[in-house]
């Protein structure tokens, strides 16, 4: 299926639009659709169980298969209802949809108004062949009501619609649409050659490394607390960040004695699994995301399809692009691995706000799809401005909390209370020393900033992006003669603004006048 | 900077729109000043009764020190009523000029933003009950971004106003012709 997700588009058998003039062909989702709401059962049956359970209670046994069978029956029902309902029409410029068993809707999406056709398939569509279409239209509000899906096509319509709905994008005539696949070709097929390239790709190797870099630990606070919630319930009474449960294996092997004259070993156990749990989190997570991972440039967008599971497919279209966001961390850092996210107006979903488009390369793989944005990345002898190292009082302030909570435990007798100080040491010294690493450089049309020492992350920020800009003082720049920019920038989070903290005043003005006299981005 | 022909003579740091002047902006109608004070009492008045309600009928009875929380409560919501509103609105500026809109407000966070006419998405001109009483209009101008996607410029004249919203308006629509 990967192989067919990342087909030419042109080969694709097109959809079957409406010749014109003729009655408007209104089509249905896929049938295996109905397979898929079966599937959805499983976890929706969960909410049947307090009944079932009710019935067994009250001595109805035999009451208990009927009901299930009427439940599934009941459920099956209104999913063919909905099936039988829900149709859509693609015409020329615009996506049709109808849809609602009791109250109906239609609603008109033009084909102007799509900023993104998003495909994603789960485990059990692709084995069915069948995928989810999403129409990013950029409306406001990500709530239920404004999600314009047609869950689920065939993979091959879904790609065909794509196609169309880009050709008429690009400018294209929408003939090739309606046209037989063999008519289509000609007049797609030398312009995917010439603006289809590859970007970049992740083979297992890169997966593996970059798997290996995304040690974590999180999974493991979860199979921790797990198996302290699960220790009674579990068939082993073994827990294996726990030294003392290694010397209890020894100890059945006749080792006890040995393990506790050595009992850095039991140590070195728990250490060992740890480590492996960390490292085999980060690998599953970064393989099951970014599996068979492509970033393709197309005439107008960067298209990128990835997941093992869950295959995505996403086109973010070129000119949305707002700004190019590079993560590294202070490890692979060292050995030149970097991430690229761009902030896009189309956001990817809930869950993602910047799209992730190369989760892991050299800077010298970053470069080529920075020159397809046009945002590069600031020359190594870029002019780099620091800011002013007030930024750490906002550590210190939370070191001197932590310092005074802990001494007001260690005053009530807990001897505790002592990691507070200690804390507040580490926190106040790492935001000292991560003051240095707040700094920043105009490039003329284009501004970097730079924050972060353990996790560096650099904003390549096009002046054109800004919307407007703040100048903020208070009581303690003002006196030092500084002041903090910040951006206004369409899509990403709102809690991750941009911003250049504390630079001295004059700068700040000078440059908020430079950045918002620059044109919109052609 | 468009701003900085702004006068640049030592000013009187008593004056009321010192901070205005000095830095180039308009200050907006001082009629502000009793919409600030009519919506702070809405709030704070309510909260004050429920405070010495609550001593009365809380701390009275635990032998506490009766009547220190509705002093404290009291004492709060008048100053707060009487003096602070001509403060407040003295630390709200505004200037429109040169295609651009300016608005800062605040004095311990003093935030200045500006906004280009041509990244206004829309504007809306805004009356409460109580700017009603006075005469008075909010202009709020929306743009994309994420941050600052609304940008509010309270106590103007209700026909500054509008006269605004046309002004900003007409931008837009030469900016596009």
């Amino acid at each position: 299926m990967s192989e067919s997700i990342a087909a030419d588009p042109a080969a694709a058998p097109p959809v079957a639009p409406a010749p014109a003039g003729a009655e408007p062909d209104w089509q249905r989702l896929h049938p295996a659709t109905l397979a898929l709401a079966i599937v959805k059962l499983g976890p929706r049956s969960l909410n049947f169980l307090p009944a079932v359970a009710a019935l067994g209670f009250t001595g109805n046994w035999v009451w208990i298969v009927p009901a299930i069978l009427a439940f599934v029956l009941i459920s099956l029902a209104f999913a063919w209802a909905n099936w039988l309902r829900f149709r859509f029409l693609v015409g020329d410029d615009e996506v049709v949809i109808e849809s609602g068993v009791l109250s109906r809707q239609h609603r008109t999406i033009p084909f102007d108004r799509i900023q993104d056709v998003g495909i994603e398939q789960g485990l059990v569509a692709r084995a069915l062949g069948i995928a989810k279409v999403g129409f990013e239209t950029g409306a406001g509000g990500a709530g239920k009501e404004n999600e314009a899906n047609l869950d689920a096509i065939s993979l091959e319509a879904a790609q065909a619609l794509r196609t169309t709905i880009r050709a008429h994008r690009s400018g294209a005539v929408a003939a090739p649409a309606a046209a037989p696949a063999g008519e289509a070709a000609p007049v797609a097929a030398p312009l995917a050659e010439e603006e289809d390239r590859l970007l970049f790709a992740m083979g297992p190797r890169r997966l593996l490394v970059a798997g290996l870099f995304n040690f974590s630990l999180a999974a493991l606070a979860v199979v921790g607390a797990t198996m302290q919630f699960f220790d009674d319930l579990l068939p082993f009474d073994f827990n294996m960040f726990d030294p003392t449960d290694w010397i209890d294996l020894a100890g059945q092997y006749g080792l006890d004695q040995w393990v506790i004259a050595h009992r850095w070993i039991a140590g070195l156990g728990a250490l060992f699994s740890l480590l492996l749990i960390g490292f085999i989190s980060g690998i599953a997570t970064m393989v099951f995301a970014n599996w068979g991972f492509r970033l393709t440039r197309e005439p107008k967008s960067l298209r990128r399809t990835r997941g093992l599971t869950t295959r995505t497919d996403v086109a973010i279209p070129v000119r949305r692009v707002q700004a190019a966001i590079l993560v590294t961390g202070w490890l692979r850092q060292r050995f030149g691995w970097h991430q690229l996210r761009l902030q896009s107006l189309a956001s990817d979903g809930g869950k993602e706000k910047d799209h992730e488009v190369v989760p892991f390369a050299k800077l010298a793989e970053i470069d080529p799809v920075l020159g397809e944005i046009a945002i590069p990345r600031p020359a190594s002898d870029a002019d780099w401005q620091h800011s002013h190292r007030i930024v750490a009082l906002g550590g210190f302030v939370g070191a001197v909390g932590a310092t005074l909570g802990g001494l007001t435990a260690v005053s009530f007798g807990q001897p505790l209370g002592w990691l507070g100080p200690v804390a507040g040491g580490l926190i106040a010294l790492g935001s000292l020393f991560g003051a240095r690493f707040h700094r920043w450089v105009d490039l003329g049309d284009r501004v970097a900033i730079r924050r972060g020492m353990w996790k560096p992350k650099t904003t390549l920020l096009p002046h054109a992006s800004v919307q407007s800009a703040d100048l903020k003082t208070d009581f303690v720049l003002r006196p030092l003669g500084l002041a903090t920019l910040v951006f206004g920038v369409p899509g990403g989070s709102s809690l991750a603004t941009h911003e250049i903290p504390a630079i001295p005043r004059g700068v700040a003005e000078e440059l908020r006048a430079r950045i918002l006299t620059a044109k919109a981005r052609a | 900077m468009t701003d900085t022909d702004a006068p640049a003579h030592p000013t009187d740091p008593f004056d009321p729109n010192a901070l205005n002047t000095s830095e180039g902006l308009n200050p907006v109608d001082p009629r502000y000043t009793h919409v600030l004070r009519v919506t702070t009492a809405m709030n704070l008045v309510p909260i004050a009764i429920a405070a010495s309600v609550f001593d009365a009928l809380l701390i009275r009875h635990l032998d506490g020190p009766y009547g220190l929380i509705t002093a404290l409560a009291w004492l709060v919501a008048i100053v707060m009523i009487v003096s602070f509103p001509a403060r407040r609105m003295q630390r709200w500026g505004y200037r429109i000029g040169e295609g651009q809109l300016r608005v800062a407000r605040g004095w311990m966070f003093r935030t200045d933003t500006i906004v280009p006419f041509v990244r206004v998405q829309h504007i809306d001109v805004g009356q409460g009950p109580v700017e009603r009483w006075f005469g008075l209009s909010h202009l709020i101008v929306h743009t994309s971004g994420t941050h600052n996607s609304t940008v509010t410029l309270p106590g103007l004249p209700a026909d500054l106003a509008a006269a605004m919203r046309e002004t900003i308006r007409r931008h837009i629509q030469t900016d596009f012709a």
